[in-house]
Protein backbone atom coordinates (compact mmCIF):
# COMPACT_ATOMS: atom_id res chain seq x y z
CA UNK A 1 0.00 0.00 0.00
CA UNK A 2 1.29 3.43 -0.90
CA UNK A 3 0.72 6.54 1.12
CA UNK A 4 -0.45 9.62 -0.71
CA UNK A 5 -0.73 12.74 1.38
CA UNK A 6 -1.71 15.08 -1.43
CA UNK A 7 -5.47 14.86 -0.56
CA UNK A 8 -4.55 15.87 2.99
CA UNK A 9 -2.77 18.92 1.64
CA UNK A 10 -5.71 19.66 -0.58
CA UNK A 11 -8.11 19.48 2.34
CA UNK A 12 -5.77 21.13 4.82
CA UNK A 13 -7.84 24.34 5.05
CA UNK A 14 -10.83 22.19 6.00
CA UNK A 15 -8.76 20.48 8.71
CA UNK A 16 -7.58 23.86 10.02
CA UNK A 17 -11.20 24.92 10.23
CA UNK A 18 -11.93 21.73 12.20
CA UNK A 19 -9.03 22.49 14.57
CA UNK A 20 -10.45 25.99 15.04
CA UNK A 21 -13.88 24.61 15.95
CA UNK A 22 -12.30 22.06 18.32
CA UNK A 23 -10.25 24.73 20.08
CA UNK A 24 -13.18 27.15 20.35
CA UNK A 25 -15.41 24.45 21.83
CA UNK A 26 -12.54 23.46 24.13
CA UNK A 27 -12.17 27.01 25.40
CA UNK A 28 -15.91 27.45 25.95
CA UNK A 29 -16.18 24.11 27.76
CA UNK A 30 -13.09 24.84 29.87
CA UNK A 31 -14.49 28.19 31.05
CA UNK A 32 -17.95 26.77 31.66
CA UNK A 33 -16.77 23.65 33.48
CA UNK A 34 -14.19 25.43 35.66
CA UNK A 35 -16.36 28.38 36.67
CA UNK A 36 -19.44 26.15 36.97
CA UNK A 37 -17.46 23.50 38.82
CA UNK A 38 -16.47 26.01 41.50
CA UNK A 39 -20.03 27.24 41.87
CA UNK A 40 -21.39 23.70 42.12
CA UNK A 41 -18.70 22.81 44.68
CA UNK A 42 -19.45 25.87 46.83
CA UNK A 43 -23.20 25.26 46.71
CA UNK A 44 -22.88 21.58 47.54
CA UNK A 45 -20.54 22.36 50.47
CA UNK A 46 -22.16 25.42 51.99
CA UNK A 47 -25.91 25.36 51.41
CA UNK A 48 -28.82 23.55 52.96
CA UNK A 49 -29.71 20.06 51.82
CA UNK A 50 -32.74 21.20 49.82
CA UNK A 51 -30.31 22.99 47.53
CA UNK A 52 -27.22 20.82 47.74
CA UNK A 53 -28.82 17.39 47.36
CA UNK A 54 -30.46 17.99 43.97
CA UNK A 55 -27.11 19.35 42.85
CA UNK A 56 -25.27 16.27 44.08
CA UNK A 57 -27.80 14.14 42.23
CA UNK A 58 -27.09 16.14 39.09
CA UNK A 59 -23.35 15.59 39.46
CA UNK A 60 -23.87 11.91 40.12
CA UNK A 61 -26.06 11.64 37.01
CA UNK A 62 -23.40 13.18 34.78
CA UNK A 63 -20.61 11.10 36.28
CA UNK A 64 -22.34 7.74 36.00
CA UNK A 65 -23.66 7.89 32.43
CA UNK A 66 -21.69 7.93 29.16
CA UNK A 67 -20.99 11.25 27.52
CA UNK A 68 -22.37 10.03 24.20
CA UNK A 69 -25.67 9.11 25.84
CA UNK A 70 -25.85 12.54 27.48
CA UNK A 71 -25.28 14.21 24.12
CA UNK A 72 -27.94 12.08 22.40
CA UNK A 73 -30.32 12.82 25.24
CA UNK A 74 -29.74 16.59 25.02
CA UNK A 75 -29.75 16.72 21.22
CA UNK A 76 -32.39 14.20 20.14
CA UNK A 77 -34.35 13.95 23.40
CA UNK A 78 -34.65 17.58 24.36
CA UNK A 79 -34.55 18.43 20.64
CA UNK A 80 -38.09 17.05 20.49
CA UNK A 81 -39.20 19.83 22.82
CA UNK A 82 -37.02 22.75 21.83
CA UNK A 83 -34.71 23.20 18.92
CA UNK A 84 -31.18 23.90 20.15
CA UNK A 85 -28.30 24.34 17.68
CA UNK A 86 -25.95 21.35 17.74
CA UNK A 87 -22.95 23.44 18.75
CA UNK A 88 -24.82 24.76 21.80
CA UNK A 89 -25.87 21.23 22.75
CA UNK A 90 -22.28 20.11 22.30
CA UNK A 91 -20.85 22.83 24.53
CA UNK A 92 -23.56 22.40 27.17
CA UNK A 93 -23.25 18.61 27.13
CA UNK A 94 -19.48 18.55 27.46
CA UNK A 95 -19.64 21.55 29.81
CA UNK A 96 -22.00 19.83 32.26
CA UNK A 97 -20.09 16.58 32.00
CA UNK A 98 -16.77 18.17 32.94
CA UNK A 99 -18.40 20.58 35.37
CA UNK A 100 -19.36 17.50 37.38
CA UNK A 101 -15.79 16.17 37.35
CA UNK A 102 -14.29 19.57 38.15
CA UNK A 103 -16.80 20.16 40.96
CA UNK A 104 -15.60 16.92 42.53
CA UNK A 105 -12.01 18.19 42.49
CA UNK A 106 -12.99 21.58 43.93
CA UNK A 107 -14.98 19.98 46.75
CA UNK A 108 -11.83 18.11 47.77
CA UNK A 109 -9.46 21.08 47.46
CA UNK A 110 -11.82 23.49 49.24
CA UNK A 111 -11.98 21.01 52.12
CA UNK A 112 -8.19 20.75 52.11
CA UNK A 113 -7.71 24.46 52.91
CA UNK A 114 -7.06 24.51 56.66
CA UNK A 115 -9.52 25.90 59.20
CA UNK A 116 -6.75 28.24 60.27
CA UNK A 117 -7.07 30.11 56.98
CA UNK A 118 -10.78 30.56 57.55
CA UNK A 119 -10.23 31.71 61.13
CA UNK A 120 -7.46 34.13 60.19
CA UNK A 121 -9.70 35.78 57.62
CA UNK A 122 -12.70 35.92 59.94
CA UNK A 123 -10.56 37.34 62.74
CA UNK A 124 -9.59 40.22 60.44
CA UNK A 125 -13.28 41.03 60.10
CA UNK A 126 -14.14 39.38 56.77
CA UNK A 127 -17.53 37.72 56.52
CA UNK A 128 -18.14 34.16 55.39
CA UNK A 129 -18.65 34.99 51.71
CA UNK A 130 -15.71 37.37 51.39
CA UNK A 131 -13.53 34.79 53.16
CA UNK A 132 -14.56 32.27 50.52
CA UNK A 133 -13.86 34.68 47.68
CA UNK A 134 -10.55 36.15 48.84
CA UNK A 135 -9.04 33.31 50.84
CA UNK A 136 -10.53 29.86 50.39
CA UNK A 137 -11.40 29.66 46.68
CA UNK A 138 -8.12 31.03 45.31
CA UNK A 139 -6.16 28.51 47.38
CA UNK A 140 -8.52 25.71 46.41
CA UNK A 141 -8.08 26.74 42.78
CA UNK A 142 -4.28 26.61 42.91
CA UNK A 143 -4.43 23.23 44.57
CA UNK A 144 -6.88 21.96 41.94
CA UNK A 145 -4.68 22.97 39.00
CA UNK A 146 -2.86 19.67 38.36
CA UNK A 147 -6.04 17.60 38.28
CA UNK A 148 -7.96 20.36 36.55
CA UNK A 149 -5.52 20.55 33.67
CA UNK A 150 -5.54 16.75 33.36
CA UNK A 151 -9.30 16.90 33.03
CA UNK A 152 -9.04 19.60 30.40
CA UNK A 153 -6.55 17.55 28.38
CA UNK A 154 -8.95 14.59 28.42
CA UNK A 155 -11.82 16.93 27.57
CA UNK A 156 -10.18 18.20 24.40
CA UNK A 157 -9.96 14.62 23.13
CA UNK A 158 -13.61 14.06 24.06
CA UNK A 159 -14.64 16.89 21.76
CA UNK A 160 -14.32 14.32 18.96
CA UNK A 161 -17.44 12.63 20.38
CA UNK A 162 -19.40 15.70 19.23
CA UNK A 163 -18.96 14.50 15.65
CA UNK A 164 -21.82 12.09 16.51
CA UNK A 165 -24.26 15.01 16.55
CA UNK A 166 -22.82 16.61 13.43
CA UNK A 167 -20.57 19.32 14.84
CA UNK A 168 -17.80 20.30 12.41
CA UNK A 169 -14.86 19.68 14.72
CA UNK A 170 -11.63 18.02 13.67
CA UNK A 171 -12.77 14.39 13.47
CA UNK A 172 -16.03 15.32 11.75
CA UNK A 173 -14.38 17.35 8.99
CA UNK A 174 -11.80 14.64 8.38
CA UNK A 175 -14.58 12.04 8.08
CA UNK A 176 -16.03 14.25 5.40
CA UNK A 177 -12.69 14.59 3.63
CA UNK A 178 -12.18 10.82 3.78
CA UNK A 179 -15.61 10.18 2.29
CA UNK A 180 -14.60 12.30 -0.69
CA UNK A 181 -10.97 11.25 -1.14
CA UNK A 182 -11.01 7.61 0.14
CA UNK A 183 -7.68 8.12 1.94
CA UNK A 184 -8.59 7.21 5.56
CA UNK A 185 -5.06 6.28 6.68
CA UNK A 186 -3.47 9.52 5.65
CA UNK A 187 -6.18 11.60 7.29
CA UNK A 188 -6.27 9.57 10.51
CA UNK A 189 -2.50 9.80 10.81
CA UNK A 190 -2.66 13.54 10.22
CA UNK A 191 -5.34 14.24 12.80
CA UNK A 192 -3.57 11.96 15.29
CA UNK A 193 -0.50 14.16 14.86
CA UNK A 194 -2.63 17.29 15.22
CA UNK A 195 -4.13 15.96 18.49
CA UNK A 196 -0.66 15.08 19.68
CA UNK A 197 0.50 18.65 19.00
CA UNK A 198 -2.53 20.15 20.76
CA UNK A 199 -1.75 17.93 23.73
CA UNK A 200 1.87 18.94 23.69
CA UNK A 201 0.84 22.60 23.81
CA UNK A 202 -1.60 21.98 26.64
CA UNK A 203 1.00 20.10 28.66
CA UNK A 204 3.44 22.97 28.20
CA UNK A 205 0.73 25.37 29.34
CA UNK A 206 -0.05 23.12 32.29
CA UNK A 207 3.53 23.02 33.54
CA UNK A 208 3.88 26.79 33.03
CA UNK A 209 0.77 27.45 35.12
CA UNK A 210 1.85 24.96 37.77
CA UNK A 211 5.30 26.48 38.06
CA UNK A 212 3.71 29.86 38.63
CA UNK A 213 1.23 28.45 41.14
CA UNK A 214 3.62 26.23 43.09
CA UNK A 215 4.88 28.81 45.57
CA UNK A 216 1.36 30.07 46.24
CA UNK A 217 0.17 26.80 47.71
CA UNK B 1 -18.80 53.25 70.47
CA UNK B 2 -17.81 54.07 74.04
CA UNK B 3 -14.48 55.78 74.40
CA UNK B 4 -14.54 56.81 78.04
CA UNK B 5 -11.12 56.08 79.48
CA UNK B 6 -12.42 54.18 82.48
CA UNK B 7 -14.30 51.67 80.33
CA UNK B 8 -12.14 48.56 80.33
CA UNK B 9 -10.85 47.64 76.86
CA UNK B 10 -11.79 44.02 77.39
CA UNK B 11 -14.06 42.74 80.08
CA UNK B 12 -15.16 39.17 80.76
CA UNK B 13 -17.92 38.37 83.21
CA UNK B 14 -18.60 34.79 84.21
CA UNK B 15 -17.58 33.35 80.85
CA UNK B 16 -18.49 29.69 80.45
CA UNK B 17 -17.75 27.28 77.67
CA UNK B 18 -18.05 23.54 77.29
CA UNK B 19 -17.21 21.08 74.56
CA UNK B 20 -19.73 18.28 74.98
CA UNK B 21 -19.45 17.11 78.59
CA UNK B 22 -16.13 18.82 79.10
CA UNK B 23 -16.31 22.18 80.84
CA UNK B 24 -13.43 24.20 79.44
CA UNK B 25 -14.20 27.57 80.99
CA UNK B 26 -15.96 27.59 84.34
CA UNK B 27 -16.96 31.19 84.79
CA UNK B 28 -14.02 33.45 83.98
CA UNK B 29 -13.87 37.11 85.04
CA UNK B 30 -11.25 39.42 83.64
CA UNK B 31 -10.78 43.13 83.23
CA UNK B 32 -8.17 44.53 80.88
CA UNK B 33 -7.70 48.28 81.02
CA UNK B 34 -6.47 50.38 78.12
CA UNK B 35 -2.77 49.95 77.42
CA UNK B 36 -2.38 47.02 79.81
CA UNK B 37 -0.64 43.80 78.98
CA UNK B 38 -2.06 40.63 80.44
CA UNK B 39 -0.35 37.29 80.07
CA UNK B 40 -2.22 34.05 80.57
CA UNK B 41 -0.24 30.98 81.52
CA UNK B 42 -1.22 27.47 82.43
CA UNK B 43 -0.87 23.82 81.41
CA UNK B 44 -2.18 22.48 78.10
CA UNK B 45 -5.92 22.01 78.24
CA UNK B 46 -6.33 24.62 80.96
CA UNK B 47 -8.67 26.63 78.72
CA UNK B 48 -6.37 29.60 78.08
CA UNK B 49 -6.49 29.33 74.30
CA UNK B 50 -10.23 28.77 74.35
CA UNK B 51 -10.57 31.91 76.46
CA UNK B 52 -8.64 33.98 73.95
CA UNK B 53 -10.54 32.51 71.00
CA UNK B 54 -13.82 33.25 72.75
CA UNK B 55 -12.94 36.93 72.93
CA UNK B 56 -12.64 36.87 69.13
CA UNK B 57 -15.81 34.78 68.90
CA UNK B 58 -13.91 31.96 67.20
CA UNK B 59 -15.42 29.96 70.02
CA UNK B 60 -19.01 30.69 70.94
CA UNK B 61 -19.42 30.93 74.70
CA UNK B 62 -22.28 29.25 76.54
CA UNK B 63 -22.64 31.73 79.36
CA UNK B 64 -21.45 35.07 80.67
CA UNK B 65 -20.51 38.23 78.82
CA UNK B 66 -17.55 39.52 76.87
CA UNK B 67 -17.25 43.24 76.25
CA UNK B 68 -14.84 45.00 73.92
CA UNK B 69 -14.54 48.65 74.86
CA UNK B 70 -18.02 48.45 76.33
CA UNK B 71 -19.55 46.68 73.31
CA UNK B 72 -20.88 43.16 73.82
CA UNK B 73 -19.15 40.59 71.61
CA UNK B 74 -21.92 38.04 71.95
CA UNK B 75 -25.29 39.22 70.78
CA UNK B 76 -27.79 36.35 71.03
CA UNK B 77 -30.51 38.83 70.03
CA UNK B 78 -28.96 39.29 66.57
CA UNK B 79 -29.51 36.62 63.93
CA UNK B 80 -28.05 35.83 60.54
CA UNK B 81 -26.68 38.75 58.57
CA UNK B 82 -27.27 41.26 61.36
CA UNK B 83 -24.99 39.20 63.60
CA UNK B 84 -22.43 38.81 60.79
CA UNK B 85 -22.23 42.57 60.45
CA UNK B 86 -21.93 42.99 64.19
CA UNK B 87 -19.19 40.41 64.67
CA UNK B 88 -17.21 41.60 61.63
CA UNK B 89 -17.24 45.08 63.13
CA UNK B 90 -16.11 43.77 66.52
CA UNK B 91 -13.35 41.68 64.98
CA UNK B 92 -12.03 44.64 62.98
CA UNK B 93 -11.16 46.18 66.34
CA UNK B 94 -9.17 43.17 67.52
CA UNK B 95 -5.97 41.81 66.11
CA UNK B 96 -5.46 38.09 66.49
CA UNK B 97 -2.16 36.26 66.13
CA UNK B 98 -2.23 32.48 65.85
CA UNK B 99 0.20 29.78 66.87
CA UNK B 100 0.47 28.54 63.27
CA UNK B 101 0.64 32.03 61.72
CA UNK B 102 -2.11 31.31 59.16
CA UNK B 103 -0.67 33.66 56.59
CA UNK B 104 -2.47 33.56 53.25
CA UNK B 105 -0.09 31.54 51.07
CA UNK B 106 -1.47 32.79 47.77
CA UNK B 107 -0.57 36.42 48.49
CA UNK B 108 2.70 38.30 48.89
CA UNK B 109 3.52 39.43 52.42
CA UNK B 110 2.54 42.99 51.51
CA UNK B 111 -0.84 41.80 50.20
CA UNK B 112 -1.31 39.75 53.36
CA UNK B 113 -0.89 42.92 55.39
CA UNK B 114 -2.97 45.23 53.18
CA UNK B 115 -5.86 42.89 52.30
CA UNK B 116 -8.06 43.90 55.21
CA UNK B 117 -7.58 47.69 54.96
CA UNK B 118 -8.07 47.55 51.18
CA UNK B 119 -11.18 45.41 51.25
CA UNK B 120 -12.76 46.33 54.55
CA UNK B 121 -11.84 50.01 54.88
CA UNK B 122 -11.76 50.58 51.11
CA UNK B 123 -8.36 52.17 51.49
CA UNK B 124 -6.80 53.40 48.22
CA UNK B 125 -4.09 51.04 47.03
CA UNK B 126 -1.33 53.67 47.31
CA UNK B 127 -2.35 54.44 50.91
CA UNK B 128 -2.65 50.75 51.70
CA UNK B 129 0.77 50.13 50.22
CA UNK B 130 2.25 52.91 52.34
CA UNK B 131 0.61 51.54 55.47
CA UNK B 132 1.68 48.00 54.60
CA UNK B 133 5.29 49.04 54.06
CA UNK B 134 5.31 50.97 57.36
CA UNK B 135 4.03 47.92 59.20
CA UNK B 136 6.49 45.57 57.50
CA UNK B 137 9.22 48.06 58.39
CA UNK B 138 8.07 47.97 61.99
CA UNK B 139 8.43 44.19 62.15
CA UNK B 140 11.73 44.41 60.27
CA UNK B 141 10.57 42.79 57.03
CA UNK B 142 10.22 45.63 54.53
CA UNK B 143 12.67 43.82 52.25
CA UNK B 144 10.30 40.82 52.11
CA UNK B 145 7.28 42.80 50.84
CA UNK B 146 7.15 40.93 47.55
CA UNK B 147 8.04 37.52 48.97
CA UNK B 148 5.45 34.79 49.38
CA UNK B 149 4.92 33.18 52.79
CA UNK B 150 6.35 29.85 51.61
CA UNK B 151 9.77 31.47 51.31
CA UNK B 152 9.79 32.87 54.87
CA UNK B 153 11.06 31.32 58.10
CA UNK B 154 8.61 30.68 60.93
CA UNK B 155 9.75 33.76 62.82
CA UNK B 156 9.36 35.92 59.74
CA UNK B 157 5.91 34.48 59.08
CA UNK B 158 4.78 35.32 62.57
CA UNK B 159 6.13 38.86 62.29
CA UNK B 160 4.16 39.32 59.06
CA UNK B 161 1.10 37.91 60.83
CA UNK B 162 1.53 40.53 63.55
CA UNK B 163 1.83 43.27 60.91
CA UNK B 164 -1.32 41.92 59.25
CA UNK B 165 -3.22 42.03 62.54
CA UNK B 166 -2.01 45.59 63.17
CA UNK B 167 -3.14 46.81 59.76
CA UNK B 168 -6.71 47.35 60.92
CA UNK B 169 -5.44 49.50 63.79
CA UNK B 170 -7.01 47.28 66.43
CA UNK B 171 -7.79 48.39 69.96
CA UNK B 172 -6.45 45.18 71.40
CA UNK B 173 -4.09 42.45 70.23
CA UNK B 174 -4.69 38.82 71.10
CA UNK B 175 -1.70 36.47 70.92
CA UNK B 176 -2.52 32.77 70.98
CA UNK B 177 0.80 31.02 71.73
CA UNK B 178 2.48 33.12 69.09
CA UNK B 179 5.89 31.53 69.60
CA UNK B 180 4.97 27.93 70.46
CA UNK B 181 5.42 26.62 66.93
CA UNK B 182 8.79 28.30 66.42
CA UNK B 183 12.28 26.91 66.62
CA UNK B 184 13.90 28.24 69.80
CA UNK B 185 16.32 30.48 67.91
CA UNK B 186 13.40 32.23 66.16
CA UNK B 187 11.40 33.01 69.30
CA UNK B 188 13.42 36.08 70.18
CA UNK B 189 12.69 38.02 66.97
CA UNK B 190 8.94 37.63 67.53
CA UNK B 191 9.25 38.52 71.20
CA UNK B 192 11.13 41.66 70.24
CA UNK B 193 8.24 42.78 68.01
CA UNK B 194 5.77 42.10 70.79
CA UNK B 195 7.90 44.06 73.24
CA UNK B 196 7.92 46.94 70.78
CA UNK B 197 4.12 46.93 70.83
CA UNK B 198 4.16 46.86 74.61
CA UNK B 199 6.35 49.94 74.67
CA UNK B 200 3.79 51.71 72.47
CA UNK B 201 1.12 50.85 75.05
CA UNK B 202 -0.88 48.53 72.86
CA UNK B 203 -3.46 46.67 74.92
CA UNK B 204 -2.47 43.02 74.71
CA UNK B 205 -3.66 39.64 75.88
CA UNK B 206 -0.93 37.06 75.57
CA UNK B 207 -1.41 33.33 75.96
CA UNK B 208 2.07 31.90 76.24
CA UNK B 209 4.35 29.12 77.35
CA UNK B 210 7.30 31.50 77.59
CA UNK B 211 7.45 32.20 81.31
CA UNK B 212 10.43 34.54 81.12
CA UNK B 213 8.73 36.58 78.42
CA UNK B 214 5.44 36.73 80.32
CA UNK B 215 7.28 37.92 83.40
CA UNK B 216 9.25 40.47 81.46
CA UNK B 217 6.54 42.04 79.33
CA UNK B 218 3.24 41.87 81.17
CA UNK B 219 1.60 44.06 83.82
CA UNK B 220 -0.57 41.27 85.10
CA UNK B 221 -0.36 37.50 84.88
CA UNK B 222 -3.16 35.00 85.15
CA UNK B 223 -2.54 31.37 85.93
CA UNK B 224 -5.31 29.12 84.59
CA UNK B 225 -5.90 25.46 85.26
CA UNK B 226 -8.88 23.22 84.46
CA UNK B 227 -11.07 26.08 83.27
CA UNK B 228 -10.62 28.42 86.22
CA UNK B 229 -8.30 31.31 87.04
CA UNK B 230 -6.32 29.84 89.90
CA UNK B 231 -4.63 33.10 90.66
CA UNK B 232 -3.81 36.41 89.05
CA UNK B 233 -1.21 38.89 90.19
CA UNK B 234 1.63 41.11 89.08
CA UNK B 235 4.16 38.91 87.32
CA UNK B 236 6.84 39.59 89.94
CA UNK B 237 4.58 38.37 92.69
CA UNK B 238 3.06 35.47 90.76
CA UNK B 239 6.36 34.08 89.54
CA UNK B 240 8.35 34.57 92.75
CA UNK B 241 5.76 33.99 95.43
CA UNK B 242 2.56 32.37 94.18
CA UNK B 243 -0.30 31.85 96.64
CA UNK B 244 -1.44 28.48 95.37
CA UNK B 245 0.19 25.09 95.37
CA UNK B 246 -1.06 24.40 91.80
CA UNK B 247 0.69 27.54 90.56
CA UNK B 248 3.89 26.60 92.41
CA UNK B 249 3.78 23.11 90.97
CA UNK B 250 3.26 24.44 87.42
CA UNK B 251 6.02 27.03 87.73
CA UNK B 252 8.47 24.50 89.19
CA UNK B 253 7.95 22.32 86.13
CA UNK B 254 8.27 25.16 83.62
CA UNK B 255 10.85 27.41 85.17
CA UNK B 256 12.92 24.37 86.02
CA UNK B 257 13.29 23.47 82.35
CA UNK B 258 13.88 27.06 81.27
CA UNK B 259 16.42 27.91 83.96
Amino acid sequence: MEFDFSPVIEYFPTLVQGVGVTLLIGLAVAVMSIVGGQIVAVISLYTRRVVSWPLRFFIWLFMTTPLLLQLYFLYFGLGELILIPAIVVGILGLGFHYMAYNADIFVATIRSVSDGQYEASRSLGFGHIRTLIYIILPQAFYRALPQLSNNMIIMVKDISVLSAIGIGELVYVSQYAISVTFRPFEFYITIAVIYYLINLMMEAGQSWIERRAAYRR
Amino acid sequence: MTTSTDTPMVELKGVKKHFGDLEVLKGIDLRVDRGRIISIIGPSGSGKSTLLRSINHLEVIDGGNILLDGMPVNRPDLKGLAFERHINHIRQNMGMVFQHFNLFPHMSTLDNVTLAPRRLKRMQSTDARKLGMELLERVGLADKAKAYPSSLSGGQKQRVAIARALAMQPKVMLFDEATSALDPELVEEVNRVMKGLAEEHMTMLIVTHEMAFARDVSDWTMFMDEGVVVEANTPDRLFSDPDHERTRHFLRKHLGSQG
